[in-house]
């Protein structure tokens, strides 16, 4: 048996088609990656090396500051608010019998919906024509918001919208997860908690509240990789208008690579939203182990 | 659609034993959460029926008659039909091969003897962290080199790869699970190692497959970046591109493009309802596990 | 142990691509089933036998799924082409929306799978392909039988040659020019205006009568910009000496065009932010806006979406500029491409009679060729932009097309829109515009 586990051909067999297709597809090209952000690479040239100045120029690409803080937002709303809302969500749904099972795959539905189509939808609800002025007009509202079109604060009301919908759309996925870790602290601990007086409010902040920060940590760590990562409903709700104005890091590297071809510094932007991403996860896994150990 | 009803429904015989106010609060704030989530969605069924004028002229009324003029225009005009069969084509070969070449992997680590093994879990995991978008343009470039651009094996290919470190990560979860004794006595019938793996610890990995299997398809499904660098040509594209080429900012047949979402969303709500628990059980597992 | 190592390797790599070559397979089924599927369904004739040249035609609207006349003129023409040459050649449409055309375009230049014929704007997007080498020079085949004497004149490749070598054919020209709801501006009491500050009037006017006087997409900003080119134009504004260096955007003319433009913004529909140039085109077929300033080309979209509307549509010229903005849809072959002689052939189905007729008849552009077309069954405002282009004293490109390069024109662009909407003074604009062709433009 012992002969059969450490059969060499069998591992081989067994791990080389991943790590072939792991390597060709997914590391050589982060490799590649960082090779191209210092080279000047555009679509029908060759990349030629040119140090930093792909990093210099973001630094005074006025849309990328733009596209950096954008990411920023959507980095710690989501972070907040699904944590929040999420909890909120769970809190409600534990504290029901009849209906659980209803309300929750509703809340979960977007989930699984293809965020191009639910970006597509919103864009039209919050159209200036459509939606959400039809009611307020209906209701005799003069001027009605420009929602994605307003242009006016430090965050604009477009990247707010935005920003909800996202909450609105993932934050089955973090209501799910709290429940999930709820749901597995032992009964009895709960039911000594109301035996000892504490109310349903109370049990939840000094039971059930401790014992699922690690899922805290988990849930939270989607949700920051999911955010960097936003694309889909910035691109069909608002394609980065008003003039870059929801531009995220994302959405201008695409424009970059793909509308104006320079690869080199597509690359360079790609190469700052990796590291970005390595960052957020190891932060976050740091905090998950010291809450282990406070368990 | 009608399930907030049913949670009505379902909620009047509990609450005749006993009425606590904050039941009743909480009922009620759920069903508001509720409504935030059905209301747009039939909004959007309701005016895909409609005429653009009656779209204006009446947007809450049901519409006048109800015509599937919208939706046969985009079916052909917008070419869901085949980006419809294109998605399932993607999906289902990059499901099949991920999950095959996951659990390959996943059972090297878990269960074959060797030193590399543990080192090998880290190389796949890194995979998780890594954002797409980092190597979109490097994988481009070479897959045009390569003639695999605007092709469906070059989207295939990726789908497929960003798969595997999920499922090999909670494949091995599963296979680690097996009872040792269970490969031991099918070692003593003379089983050789593929044997052991097909026959016994695939079929003991039945849900694990079914949590990747799930998160795989319905991630890929629903992925557009990829898809709109990688694919050009009308023909080969997937549901959520000739979605977003088909409705883009820049048209103003709203009718039809409201017909279009709903077809790009019907197909996933219709298996959503069927088998909901499931899906979002599974879903869960696998993210707690991510 | 070695070999049987390499031996692992080698199987495992077979077993690779054995799934590749299911893929492939896979994808080869998948997309002669999508054939059969489109519109045009003579691609399985030849049955991939190999005696039907294949080509490709990339161009920048939906043909399936458009209302814009000339692009449905354009479908006509594939049609008739791959009718006419059933067995022996086959057109196969490549269409994105035009936001999205050139980074496709430039996808597939870079995959080396450049379109046998596709469409370009002139200026710095033409350079973009014909300095590479994608593009390929057309005097060979536009010399053959006469087909160049066909044109109205030599004239008409003026911005589609370099170094002496013309390497895009154009398919007919537009005028940017302001269309007007006439109804509208007889209602108000407007009239016509012939400069800056009866335009103004007219404006009011209409503001008073409770109109929206003009409608105009800084979504799509080449729209807003293309407003901002006629201003700056007015303002006396010189491109090419700013690309030189010989002049400085900080020269106070920009600063003034971006005056005027504020003024004029007054007047725009309030969600001119965010419209896009369809949605913008619409308030105006719509009839819920006076004017709309576009280029000609929108006459196809708005005699398609709305034909009652033609009978109230009036054009008039840019007020306070002499000079007309012209843009003609170019067609290029690829360098590259297997079939010449068929592209070539293709492009030529583009320019003759039908198709032309077709533009200036149903399409309502100004034909290339000197082709005869009937004048009373064309769209009315052809013959109002025909006037408009008569009296014109020269025509000029594009703003954002007339400067080094596209990004600089994307620049501009983006520069135009954030004065609209305050985030930018003009004078900070100048100063912006001014930085950018110091580090970009000049060298």
């Amino acid at each position: 048996m012992d002969k059969l586990l450490r059969n060499k051909k069998a591992i081989a067999v067994f791990m080389l088609p991943a790590f072939i297709l792991f390597t060709l597809v997914l590391f050589i090209p982060i490799v590649q990656s960082v090779y191209y952000s210092f080279c000047d690479y555009k679509a029908v040239t060759d990349p030629v090396f040119i140090g930093f100045d792909n990093y210099k120029t973001l630094m005074h690409d006025k849309t990328f500051g733009i596209a950096l803080k954008n990411s920023m937002f959507f980095l710690i709303f989501s972070c907040v608010s699904q944590l929040v809302v999420g909890l909120f969500y769970a809190a409600l749904l534990t504290n029901i019998k009849a209906g659980r099972n209803t309300f929750k795959n509703i809340i979960y539905l977007p989930c699984v919906l293809s965020s191009a189509a639910l970006g597509l939808m919103w864009m039209f609800i919050f159209s200036p024509k459509l939606g959400i002025n039809q009611l307020l007009e209906k209701w005799g509202v003069e001027e009605p918001p420009l929602w994605l079109m307003d242009t006016k604060g430090h965050i604009i009301l477009p990247m707010w919208i935005i920003a909800f919908v996202a909450l609105w759309q993932y934050v089955g996925q973090s209501m799910m997860l709290y429940m999930a870790q709820i749901s597995g602290i032992s009964k009895s601990l709960m039911e000594a908690s109301y035996i000892d007086g504490c109310t349903k409010a109370k049990t939840f902040r000094y039971i059930t509240l401790p014992l699922i920060k690690p899922m805290i940590a988990t849930a939270m760590s989607l949700n920051a990789i999911g955010s960097l990562k936003f694309f889909d409903l910035i691109y069909n709700m608002t394609e980065g208008g008003p003039n870059h104005k929801t531009e995220v890091l994302a959405t201008h590297l695409y424009q970059q690579g793909f509308k104006y071809t320079k690869y080199g510094y597509a690359s360079a932007i790609g190469v700052v939203l990796l590291i970005l991403c390595l960052l957020v996860t190891l932060f976050i896994n740091k905090v998950v182990k010291t809450e282990q150990y406070e368990m | 659609m009608s399930s907030s009803k049913s949670a009505v429904a379902e909620l009047d015989p509990t609450s005749r034993k006993k009425i606590a106010p904050i039941q009743v609060v909480i009922y009620v704030f759920l069903i508001l959460i509720c409504i935030t989530y059905i209301f747009p969605l039939l909004w959007v069924f309701n005016v895909s029926f409609k005429t653009n004028k009656e779209i204006f002229s009446a947007p809450f009324a049901l519409p006048e008659k109800v015509t599937f003029d919208n939706y046969s225009f985009a079916w052909t005009a917008g070419r869901l039909g085949i980006a419809t069969f294109n998605s399932f084509v993607v999906c289902v070969a990059s499901l099949i091969l991920s999950m095959i070449i996951g659990s390959m992997a996943a059972f090297g680590i878990a269960r074959m003897r060797w030193k590399g093994a543990k080192l090998a879990m880290t190389y796949f995991l890194t995979g998780m962290m890594i954002p797409v978008h980092c190597v979109l343009i490097p994988l481009f470039t070479r897959f045009a080199k390569l003639g695999l651009s605007n092709t469906i094996t070059g989207l295939i290919l990726p789908y497929l790869t960003f798969s595997l470190p999920i499922t090999i990560f909670i494949m091995t979860g599963f296979f680690k699970g097996i009872p040792n004794e269970l490969i031991e006595s099918a070692c003593m019938e003379g089983a050789n190692i593929f044997q052991i793996f097909f026959r016994i610890c695939l079929p003991l990995g039945r849900t694990g497959l079914f949590v990747t299997g799930l998160m795989t398809f319905i991630g890929n499904w629903n992925e557009l970046l990829l898809a709109m660098v990688f694919i050009s040509d009308d023909a080969k594209k997937t549901l959520p591109v000739s979605l977003s080429k088909f409705v883009g900012p820049y048209n103003t047949n709203y009718s039809q493009m409201f017909a279009a979402i709903i077809i790009a969303i019907i197909p996933t709500i219709i298996v959503y309802c069927a088998f909901s628990n499931k899906i979002v059980d599974g879903l869960t597992a696998g993210a707690v596990k991510g | 142990m070695k070999k049987r190592r390499i031996l692992a390797t080698i199987m495992s790599a077979a077993m690779f691509a054995t799934t590749l070559v299911g893929c492939g397979s896979d994808n080869n089924n998948s997309s002669s089933n999508s054939g059969s599927n489109g519109s045009s369904g003579s691609a399985n004739d030849g049955g991939g036998s190999g005696s039907v040249e294949e080509l490709t035609w990339m161009f920048w609207d939906d043909l399936n799924a458009t209302e814009d006349l000339i692009s449905l003129g354009y479908k006509d023409t594939i049609e008739r082409f791959n009718n006419d040459f059933k067995g022996k050649y086959h057109v196969t449409a490549i269409t994105t929306n035009l936001e999205e055309y050139y980074n496709k375009l430039n996808a597939l230049v870079a995959a080396g799978e450049t379109p046998d014929v596709f469409i370009v704007s002139p200026g710095p997007q033409l350079t973009d392909y014909v300095e590479p080498g994608v593009a390929a020079p057309l005097d060979e085949y536009l010399n053959k039988d006469g087909w160049k004497d066909t044109f109205t004149s030599d004239a008409v490749f003026t911005q589609q040659t370099y170094d002496g070598k013309i390497y895009a054919v154009p398919l007919n020209t537009a005028a940017a020019c302001c269309f007007y709801n006439t109804e509208m501006f007889e209602k108000a009491g407007a009239k016509v205006p012939t400069n800056w500050d009866e335009m103004m009037e007219a404006c009011e006017k209409l503001k008073a009568a409770k109109y929206t006087p003009v409608t105009i997409s800084a979504g799509t900003a080449w729209c807003l910009s293309m407003v901002a080119g006629y201003l700056c134009d007015a303002e006396g504004v010189d491109l090419p000496k700013l690309a030189d260096g010989s002049a400085s955007w900080e020269d106070g003319k920009l600063e003034s065009a971006c005056n005027k433009l504020l003024d004029l913004s007054k007047y725009f529909q309030r969600t001119a932010a965010g419209d896009t140039n369809d949605v913008a085109t619409a308030n105006f077929y719509n009839e819920e806006a006076a004017i709309l300033i576009q280029g000609s080309w929108v006459i196809g979209q708005i005699n398609g979406s709305n034909p009652d509307f033609e009978s109230k549509c009036g054009v008039f010229q840019f007020p306070g500029v002499d000079k007309i903005i012209a843009k003609s849809d170019s067609l290029c072959m690829s360098s590259k491409t297997k079939n010449p002689e068929a592209a070539a052939t293709l492009i030529k189905y583009f320019t003759d009679d039908t198709a032309q007729k077709y533009t200036a008849e149903k399409g309502g552009k100004i034909p290339v060729t000197k082709v005869q077309y009937d004048a009373s069954v064309a769209p009315k405002q052809l013959g109002y932009v025909m006037d408009v282009f008569s009296n014109a004293k020269g025509t000029f490109g594009f703003y954002n097309e007339s400067m080094p390069t596209t990004e600089t024109g994307a620049h501009f662009d983006d520069t135009m829109v954030s004065v609209f909407l305050g985030d930018m003074t003009p004078a900070e604009a100048a100063k912006d515009m001014e930085e950018f062709y110091k580090t970009n433009c000049r060298k």
